[in-house]
């Protein structure tokens, strides 16, 4: 029971991880509180949810596909609504984003309805048993894939070019620029990959969960509390941050009952928002 | 009331124009069909919430993405004690009262965060009372929602009822916000937008300042949901507690002009409108109506009306003296 509740919790946890880490990156870095977050990860699990119908092809491989697609609209988003206004200050960025949601809401609303879809893999009943814990396939895959993820991200932002003016723009704006770095393109970049990541969490998604637009909303309450755990714009953080979200809400829906999972979720942030404004992961990330 | 800078003349001129609309929407409702009675009393009451939100973040600076949860508080306390037998007016003033009790406590803490980390922190306190009255089933109904009663009233009646007890809600808040800000405790309200750690060391106590003002936007906010809720007679958590509402009443006070008197006013009056057209008008995409227009407004508007038009006009007597 005990080893099960951890596999479970660890499981979940992956996903939130890659799920936290675009959201963190976009508001950490680009200082965007993307309240689109929850209807892009959607939306790559309705791109998903194509690419299946038409080719009978997995999510784990159309998540690149969604990735790809995600990447341009965020650039596309950012480049045409959110660069402009980002001196009006953070209402203006929280009214744009809320508004992206409800565009990208509508379109989904139109295209599929409200009805909850699934994706039934072949596969999808199978599990495997590690000791006395049952683990199902397509969570295990999910879990792996989303670590191998967020090492790439990790990698990409320590070994890249892009990814090292990233976090010059993100440790000093002045600075970087002085030294040459296209700091509004490193901006959009930061954010399209964000974006990537969420139509990529949202494939993912898809292969083990049914969803519909309300899922948006779930999500979106997640990230939060995720990017907040981890503190903003730390891959890391955020990754702990979703593991830990995952614990939470797992031994939450054991100990309290699942009804009271979103709610010690909210409690936990705000507490971690109240105390430990950086998040519980060490120290403040650059800047 | 538009530019703060004019002579007795035009000022005297603006209060009998805001005279005449008083009495002109006093008198409105004999005129008017249901419908629009209903219309209009969803102006008044957005408008209310929106210059509450106006007290907040157009003067304070302090964006409470959360703050419907006063709403719900309203709306739900409210609906508790009307449901255990007690008087309209008694439960309304019960339910003030807890809305601006649960705002101190809260406010202590949260007001100390700035910027994102407040508005993010609201969020998750919305969001933890909105779960708090889905569980609690036996003194909320949980998340089926739950009724209030109906008055024993010819409809009509009713409806010209809350339409004259939104106004005055309305007439109420935006009155008070104007003495507000006039006043000393106006000036500390707004030193705090420009520079807090300045008005900090100026001698200003920031964070009461903070606390109370939040306070009084509680309890306009926390009236709208009581009024909310007995006319509506019945009310569900996802319905009272939705961000969406915020967001609203957000995108109304921008549109109007964030920081200024009769912007909420207008800006509420705008979208409901303009929303209440996109409903009837093209259902199917409402959602993306809303979401270009508001785009559109922040791009094109970021002042808001009344700040565009106090910019036209400055630039005008600036033309002028030179």
């Amino acid at each position: 029971m005990g080893l099960q509740m951890f596999v479970n919790a660890l499981l979940l946890g992956g996903l939130y991880a890659l799920m936290g880490i675009g959201f963190s990156l976009q508001w950490g870095i680009s200082g965007i509180i993307n309240l689109s977050y929850g209807a892009m990860v959607v939306l790559g699990s309705y791109l998903s949810l194509i690419i299946f119908n038409l080719l009978r092809i997995d999510p784990f491989i159309s998540m690149f596909f969604s990735g790809a697609i995600l990447f341009f609209l965020g650039a596309f988003v950012y480049r045409f609504s959110l660069q402009p206004l980002l001196k009006g200050g953070i209402v203006f960025t929280l009214i744009i984003t809320f508004a992206i949601r409800l565009v990208l809401e509508n379109i989904i609303l139109l295209v599929w309805s409200a009805d909850y879809r699934t994706i039934r893999l072949t596969y999808a009943g199978s599990n495997f048993r590690f000791f006395e814990a049952f683990i199902p396939l397509t969570k295990f895959i999910t879990f792996i894939i989303a670590l191998i993820l967020v090492y790439l991200t990790y990698l990409f932002m320590m070994n890249t070019k892009v990814g090292k003016g990233i976090q010059a723009v993100a440790l000093d704006k002045e600075g970087a620029e002085a030294v040459g770095v296209d700091v509004q393109k490193m901006y959009l970049i930061n954010f399209a990959l964000g974006t990537a990541l969420a139509g990529i969490t949202g494939s993912l998604w898809a292969s083990i969960y049914s969803f519909s637009p309300h899922v948006m909303n779930v999500i979106i309450g997640k990230v939060f509390i995720i990017a907040i755990l981890g503190g903003l714009g730390n891959i890391w953080g955020a990754a702990a941050g979703g593991l830990l979200l995952g614990i939470a809400e797992t031994s939450g829906a054991t100990f309290l009952g699942s009804q009271w999972q979103e709610a010690l979720g909210l409690v936990i942030m705000v507490t971690v928002l109240l105390f430990r404004p950086h998040g519980l992961i060490g120290k403040k990330f650059f800047g | 009331m538009l530019v703060r800078d004019e002579g007795n003349f035009s000022k005297s001129i603006n209060l009998i124009i805001i005279a005449v609309t008083i009495i002109v929407l006093l008198l409105l409702p004999r005129y008017i069909s249901g419908y629009y009675i209903r219309l209009f009393t969803a102006i008044f009451m957005y408008a209310s919430i929106a210059q509450a939100f106006n007290l907040m973040s157009g003067y304070m600076g302090y964006i409470p993405f959360g703050h419907v949860m006063f709403f719900g508080i309203g709306a739900y306390v409210t609906a508790i004690f009307m449901g255990r037998g007690l008087n309209f007016i008694v439960a309304i003033l019960l339910a003030a009262l807890v809305a601006v009790i649960t705002s101190v406590i809260l406010g202590f803490p949260v007001l100390r965060l700035r910027g994102h980390y407040f508005a993010i922190a609201t969020i998750g306190m919305n969001g933890a009372l909105m779960s708090v009255v889905q569980n609690f089933t036996d003194i909320t109904g949980g998340a089926m929602g739950t009724t209030l009663p109906i008055i024993a009233k010819p409809p009509a009646l009713v409806y010209n009822y809350f339409y004259l007890a939104m106004f005055s809600l309305m007439v109420f808040t935006t009155l008070l916000v104007y003495f507000i800000i006039h006043s000393k405790f106006g000036y500390a309200i707004r030193s705090i937008k420009a520079n807090e750690d300045a008005a900090n060391s100026m001698g200003i106590n920031t964070t009461s300042t903070k606390v109370i003002t939040w306070a009084i936007a509680a309890l306009f906010t926390s009236l709208a949901g009581s009024l909310y809720g007995y006319w509506m007679s019945f009310i569900a958590p996802e319905e009272v507690f939705n961000v969406m509402i915020s967001v609203n009443t957000i995108v109304m006070m921008l549109i109007g002009g964030a920081g200024t008197i009769l912007g909420p006013i207008l800006g509420s009056f705008i979208i409901e409108v303009v929303s209440e057209f996109a409903w009837s008008g093209f259902m199917e995409y409402h959602l993306a109506a809303l979401g270009i227009a508001t785009i559109i407004i922040v791009f094109f508007v970021p002042r808001g009306l009344v700040g565009t038009i106090a910019d036209l006009r400055n630039r005008k007597m600036v033309k002028i003296k030179q």
